[in-house]
């Protein structure tokens, strides 16, 4: 266990966030279901209670007697918002007093440095560069990932949980958003900050950083694996287009079904799947589906060595 | 919130909790971080501030106590007579000049107030005349011209009304005019003006006896003046506290060193111990835990370099690293952090800083450490495998002139093709205009052709240089079966460190197999020639010989502390034990001869029969250097930097006895190696040679052209530190491990230093831990060197950077006047070890110099001239022939030139037409003369002038003949001077004045009087008794003396030697014994 290099890398000023990350999301996230299950439960006492049911007339909503039944957001939430400001213009205050600004030498065109990392919010974006072509995982991905947050408020037909914590009534959405940002996007960060050493290689935390490392890893494309690369003509680009798109329809085809199944898996669920319309649905099936994409070829690539499953002369995937 | 219940406000999370405790403890925490953030601006971020406040503390108190200990001093020397009598010089003086002075003082100042009304009037007057007068000018039309003229005159006729004082102290009004106002005001500054001279010319005599009083009071007290120290004093109280920065705007350069190190350009002498003792005293300034201030105080050790390199012109960061602009840490200013790429360099290397301007030099005056490190990195052999710009290039240079030669070549078959197509065009041409143009041009190309050939002369001639000047660091291979026992080979191959400590060869880390393989293939490599056999000769004479004709200029005798001479050449302590007595003795005679003749075109050493097939006598030297197959430049000479010292064979054999008997172990006891004979093992040694690069020092057969194996490290110092290659040490570097897990004392090594100190320690080391076949681990050899000379080549190679890397490029020094001439000399001088024998540089100290025998009276009579000034003594042709052939004489080969009676032999060292210009060039330069050199014209001396002369130039006080050598073998037994014959051609006349004037000053400790004149008004005069032609005589006697030694025949020579005594002891004696007295009269 190389303690040194463990120190080296969370010490450095560059990884300050990241080792911040690494304890605030997971907080907030705890601190944030906490609340949520709090208050579904104080939903299902009040559904429970027809009594109170009558007096308190919106059901669907986190009450208790005694509970002012609006908060204004003057001065309720301003003074909130204000105390965040404060302390997080305190924080500013000392980071920057105490942090210089991780600067380094002059840059040299003929001399690039090892590992060459990105800054720490870009990291998720470099990780996966390894998994896709340049193109699609720098121009396509982001694209996407941008247009999925623009059309949520037009997918999202579920009119439940507004102003208050709540997994019960938002469960799709708040799992997809555990798994979206939580669990790619700020995991891929972390990769990037822990794990990726030199010549970009994958270094277990603990181990050392060692410029002359030599790992022997041969990724091949999906067709070149027995038994389809028995099949399949090596050299024909038509085949190999046609046998790729195929195994991606495929994959579309199966994950699209998984996805499905999700949304008919139980009254509420189905609830929320009636109330979209066939647009609205085929929209969030295409993102859902291939949002899970990433960590499916993350996967092969990673236990597999599947460089590509999809070649083709203009693009690969 | 009138409308909720009470009841509401408690239960309610959110509404029924106050948040004031919450916000109070944020906008404190934040009110706290501002307070921090300011303190952190003003003096966080600006630890000089306290530097700054600290030193004004202490400086003050050491002034304090300075001025005190001056004051003193000054007070105890105002008592002296002297001072006294200078004082009431001045005052009676001043009491002289003093009615003179009031009365111009008085008229000064009535002036100067007058001047101040009529400035004000005058100048508005002007200004209002000429705006009208400009008016005038741009005016429409003529009408208007003249009416504006008209107010010109009006306002010029005033009046202007001046209130002017008188010397009565009343004032008088005076109605001007504007002509009478300009007249006044011009006659008034004139007036003052020549009131001002007059005043200094009053004063005159005043001010130089003040100056005279203040000279004397510096002259005997040490350091400051009370003056100048409270000057200091009020300049500390006056301190201003802010960065200090040199900024260089023609380079952009921003340096603010001088924020902490305020001593370092004071001028006193500031050390840390000085500052220590200030606080410990108390006074101001109180003892300080913080000794790294005293440290950043100091004043700069080398004053002689700041005035050289003037702060203010080339700041402090290009020559010692560091970032000079950054003021936040310690460790910021001096860039010692792993982001900053020019790190300040450490105490030990700081010359490094030298080497980055000063690559071109070889020596680089006040930089001991790095001289070293250069003549380590050419003595040693590093060169051999490194290229390195400007160190052994002149095989490169060969090429490139033969490039040269070949483009030259292609243009005039350009241009004889172009003449016979001008000329054909000529002939086609239908008019006779046209025709002629062709034929000029044909002409012209002609003419042309000629300039090419011209250069084409140069570039052979050049070449013909370079060819004579290339040598090697080893011995040449070929010759090893006529030199060498071969048993001793693989002994010496094992580790020549073993066998001799000293020596220059590195050791390979070869294995037994290797040793033998390399062994049979130089044995059965070299030539089969032999040398003719010799008698034995006197060991006793040798012995002699090779301590006297200056061979421990550059071999020693003896191992380790008893060894005795120069370690430029091999210590020959065990010679006996490998060498071949036949080819010592040759060797001795002449170390350049060959065996064989290299001929580079054919690439091959010509044998006898080569020279057989064209009828040709086997004799090849540097009169018959052509190869007889092709004419091709033949390389005659053996690559050594040995010279020949003209010595005679029986001379050569008995040094060669005397060194074969030195040995420790009895050559038969060594192992017999049959396996030189063994083929296989050859072909095996030839591709080891190869790999090992052993060419890169050694002429090995079949290997002449081979190129450098090694890294080139020209610009080494500025590396990437990544791309130096720790292997698998890089992480112990980072972390402050040496390679055998012990701590680093200096901490992380990650850097140039530490890779090159590491590597330097043990080349070898970042093998270490790597599974590699055996032919590909590093190859450098072990380069038998010392801490100390580790310490020297780090910082040569630290310094060897790319021009402009951190520093502006402006600052290299490459000049193109007089100093690049002693630039190009010094390559020269120190490649064969001309310092050896000659004092060059002031303070240097020559081996001979130090040698014991060389320290008695006798011994320093036999010490070989000193060469400070040789450039302003000496007539540059006449050195050029010297250094070609300082016996002076085609046939009597066994003898100095100049110096006969000196033991120490000046040797030929076969230098080519470029050294020898370079060399010469490089004397005059040093001694500031300029070039060409024209001998000023020769007065002859009247048949008068003559016979005073020689009266003076055989005067019994000073004999010149006593010392100074004739030629005459009998008289030359007891000389120690040069033959006056020679002075003509050699000398430089306004020099032997000088000389003769006062010779001690040139070189302390010479043997030739001081104070032969005196001084007689504007003339020098013989100090001893006067003869009577010399009474009469007005002219300058050691002009005279030296008219008559330029005009000196041989024949009067020889007559007045008859009249000199001589005698073995007297002569000395008496000659030194004189020149006491002539001192002492004087």
């Amino acid at each position: 266990m190389d303690w040194h290099q463990l120190w080296e890398i969370t010490s450095a000023p560059d990884n300050i966030p990241i080792v911040a990350l690494l304890f605030l999301v997971p907080f907030y996230a705890w601190y944030g279901l906490r609340q949520a299950l709090e208050n579904d439960r104080l939903v299902a006492q009040l559904e429970k209670d027809p009594a109170m049911a009558k007096t308190h007339h919106r059901k669907t909503q986190p009450w208790k007697p005694g509970w002012s039944r609006e908060v204004h957001v003057w001065p309720y939430l301003m003074r909130i918002e204000f105390l965040a400001a404060l302390i997080v213009t305190f924080i500013l205050m000392v980071w920057s007093i105490t942090l210089n600004a991780p600067l380094e030498e002059p840059a040299n065109p003929n001399l690039t440095m090892n590992p060459a990392k990105a800054p720490w919010y870009f990291l998720g974006l470099q990780e996966m560069l390894v998994y896709f072509d340049p193109w699609i995982a720098g121009v396509l991905m982001p694209t996407l990932i941008i247009i999925g947050l623009m059309v949520i408020p037009y997918i999202d037909t579920n009119p439940l949980g507004n102003g208050y914590y709540t997994f019960r009534q938002r469960p799709i959405a708040i799992l997809s958003f555990c798994f979206g940002f939580l669990g790619l996007w700020v995991l891929m960060i972390i990769i990037g900050t822990f794990i990726r050493g030199p010549g970009w290689m994958w270094f277990w935390p603990g181990q050392t950083w060692d410029h002359n490392r030599l790992v022997f890893e041969v990724n091949r494309d999906l067709h070149e694996i027995w038994p389809f690369s028995a099949v399949i003509p090596q050299t024909s680009w038509l085949a190999k287009g046609l046998f790729g798109g195929a195994v991606v329809a495929l994959y579309y085809l199966l994950a699209g079904l998984a996805v499905h199944k999700v949304f008919v898996l139980n009254e509420f669920t189905r609830k929320i799947y009636r109330r979209m319309g066939l647009v609205q649905y085929l929209t969030v099936q295409f993102f859902f589906v291939t949002m899970l994409g990433l960590p499916v070829k993350m996967l092969l690539r990673l236990l597999f060595r599947i460089k590509y499953v999809w070649v083709t002369p203009w693009f690969n995937i | 919130m009138p409308e909720e219940t009470p009841e509401r406000l408690s239960d309610d999370p959110i509404v029924g909790r106050s948040m004031s405790g919450a916000l109070l403890a944020a906008s404190l925490l934040l009110l706290a971080s501002l307070a921090w953030a300011l303190y952190d601006e003003f003096y966080g971020l600006r630890p000089w501030k306290l530097y700054q406040q600290r030193f004004v503390q202490l400086y003050s108190a050491y002034l304090d106590k300075a001025i005190q200990e001056q004051a003193a001093a000054e007070e105890a020397l105002a008592q002296t007579p002297t001072y006294q009598g200078l004082l009431q010089q001045l005052q009676e003086a001043q009491a002289a000049i003093a009615p003179r002075e009031k009365e111009i003082n008085d008229e000064l100042a009535i002036i100067e107030q007058r001047l101040t009304v009529l400035t004000t009037l005058f100048a508005n007057a002007r200004g209002e005349v000429t705006a009208l007068v400009y008016e005038a000018e741009v005016a429409a039309g003529e009408e208007q011209r003249q009416r504006i003229l008209d107010r010109v005159e009006k306002v010029k006729r005033g009046p202007f009304r001046a209130r002017l004082p008188v010397p009565d102290g009343t004032l008088e009004t005076i109605d001007y005019n504007y002509d009478r106002l300009e007249s006044d005001y011009t006659h008034l500054q004139a007036r003052k003006a020549f009131l001002l001279s007059e005043l200094a010319r009053v004063r005159e005599h005043v001010t130089e006896l003040n100056t005279e009083l203040r000279a004397y009071v510096e002259e005997n007290t040490l350091g400051l003046s009370t003056a100048q120290l409270k000057g200091l004093l009020s300049k500390a109280k006056k301190f201003d506290i802010d960065v200090k920065q040199i900024h260089v705007i023609e380079t952009d350069l921003v340096d603010r060193c001088e924020s902490c190190h305020l001593g370092i350009r004071e001028p006193l002498e500031l050390t840390g111990a000085t500052w220590e003792e200030v606080a410990s005293q108390g006074g101001k300034g109180k003892p300080s835990a913080d000794d790294r201030q005293y440290a950043a105080f100091v004043s700069h050790p080398n004053r002689e370099l700041l005035r050289i390199h003037d702060p203010e012109r080339f700041g402090c960061s290009p020559c010692h690293g560091g970032n000079g602009r950054a003021t936040s840490s310690v460790v910021k200013g001096h860039g010692r952090h792993k982001y900053w790429l020019w790190p300040l360099h450490y105490r030990e290397n700081f010359e490094a800083g030298c080497q980055q301007c000063h690559a071109r030099d070889m020596v680089v005056e006040h930089a001991p450490v790095l001289n070293r490190g250069k003549e380590l990195f050419r003595l040693r052999g590093c060169v051999g495998c490194h290229r390195f710009e400007g160190f052994d290039d002149e095989r490169e240079r060969l090429q490139g002139v033969g490039m040269a030669i070949r483009r030259i070549n292609l243009q005039k078959a350009d241009f004889e093709r172009e003449i016979k197509l001008s000329i054909r065009r000529g002939d086609e041409a239908p008019d006779n205009e046209q025709a002629q143009r062709y034929y000029a041009q044909a002409e012209n190309l002609r003419v042309r052709i000629s300039g090419l050939d011209a250069e084409l002369e140069q570039l052979r001639l050049q070449a013909r240089s370079l060819l004579r000047e290339e040598k090697r660091i080893g011995p040449n291979l070929k010759e090893i079966r006529a030199k060498l026992r071969p048993e001793w080979i693989p002994v010496w191959l094992r580790s020549p460190h073993a066998w001799r400590p000293t020596t220059k060869m590195p050791r390979f880390r070869l294995d037994e197999t290797e040793v033998h393989a390399i062994s049979a293939f130089l044995w059965q490599n070299a030539l089969p020639g032999s040398v003719p056999r010799q008698p034995e000769g006197n060991p006793a004479r040798g012995k002699q010989l090779f301590e006297t004709r200056g061979c421990l200029a550059c071999h020693a005798l003896g191992e380790g502390e008893s060894a005795v001479g120069g370690t430029f050449a091999a210590n020959l302590s065990r010679i006996g034990e490998k060498a071949n007595y036949d080819y010592l003795v040759r060797w001795t005679y002449n170390p350049r001869q060959r065996l064989r003749p290299y001929c580079p075109l054919e690439k091959r050493d010509l044998t006898p029969e080569d020279y057989a097939k064209h009828g040709l006598p086997f004799e090849f030297d540097l009169e018959h250097s052509r190869c007889p197959n092709d004419g091709e430049e033949l390389q005659v000479q053996s690559g050594t930097v040995m010279p020949s010292l003209r010595l005679t064979w029986e001379d050569a054999r008995d040094i060669a006895t005397f060194l074969m008997g030195q040995r420790q172990q009895d050559p038969a006891s060594y192992t017999k190696a049959d396996y030189l004979d063994n083929r296989e093992l050859a072909e095996q040694g030839k591709f080891l040679v190869r790999h090992y690069g052993c060419a890169g020092c050694h002429e090995i057969g079949g290997f002449e052209t081979e190129g450098r194996i090694g890294t080139e490290l020209t610009a080494e110092g500025s590396k990437p530190v990544e791309r130096l290659d720790f292997a698998l040490l890089t992480e112990h570097a980072k972390r402050g491990i040496l390679p055998d897990g012990s701590p680093s004392p200096r901490g992380k090594w990650y850097d140039h230093k530490g890779f090159f100190e590491q590597k330097l320690a043990n080349p070898g080391v970042y093998d270490q831990g790597k599974i590699k076949p055996p032919l590909e681990r590093l190859r450098m050899p072990e380069p038998n060197v010392t801490p100390e000379e580790i310490t020297a080549l780090t910082t040569f190679l630290l310094g060897s950077v790319d021009p402009g890397y951190g520093f502006p490029t402006d600052y290299l020094y490459h000049p193109e006047d007089r100093r690049k001439d002693i630039q190009d000399g010094w390559w020269i001088v120190t490649r064969y070890n001309c310092m050896g024998c000659h004092q060059i540089r002031i303070g240097q100290e020559s081996v001979l110099m130090t040698l014991p025998a060389y320290q008695t009276p006798e011994g320093k009579e036999q010490r070989p001239p000193v060469l400070i000034g040789a450039g302003a003594r000496l007539n540059p042709d006449w050195l050029a022939r010297f250094l070609e052939n300082p016996a002076l004489s085609k046939t009597d080969l066994n003898r100095n030139g100049v110096r006969p009676y000196l033991q120490a032999r000046m040797p030929t060292f076969n230098l080519s037409l470029r050294e020898i210009q370079t060399l010469v060039r490089f004397f005059a330069a040093l001694s500031s003369q300029t070039q060409p050199y024209i001998p000023p014209p020769v007065r002859p001396l009247t048949d008068v002038e003559r016979t005073v002369a020689r009266q003076l130039f055989t005067h019994p006080a000073a004999p010149c003949l006593k010392c100074h050598a004739t030629g005459d073998p009998v008289h030359d037994r007891n000389v120690n001077a040069p033959n006056f014959l020679l002075a003509r051609e050699r000398l430089q006349p306004a020099w032997t004045l000088r000389w003769m004037l006062d010779p001690a000053r040139m070189i302390p400790g010479t043997a030739m009087p001081s104070g032969l004149f005196r001084r007689e008004g504007d003339r020098w005069v013989f100090s001893g008794p006067l003869p009577p032609g010399a009474q009469v005589y007005k002219g300058d006697h050691a002009e005279l003396l030296q008219r008559y030694i330029f005009e000196l025949t041989a024949e009067e020579q020889r007559r007045l030697a008859g009249r000199v005594p001589v005698g073995p002891a007297a002569a000395s004696a008496a000659g030194s014994g004189m020149a006491t007295n002539l001192v002492k009269s004087h």
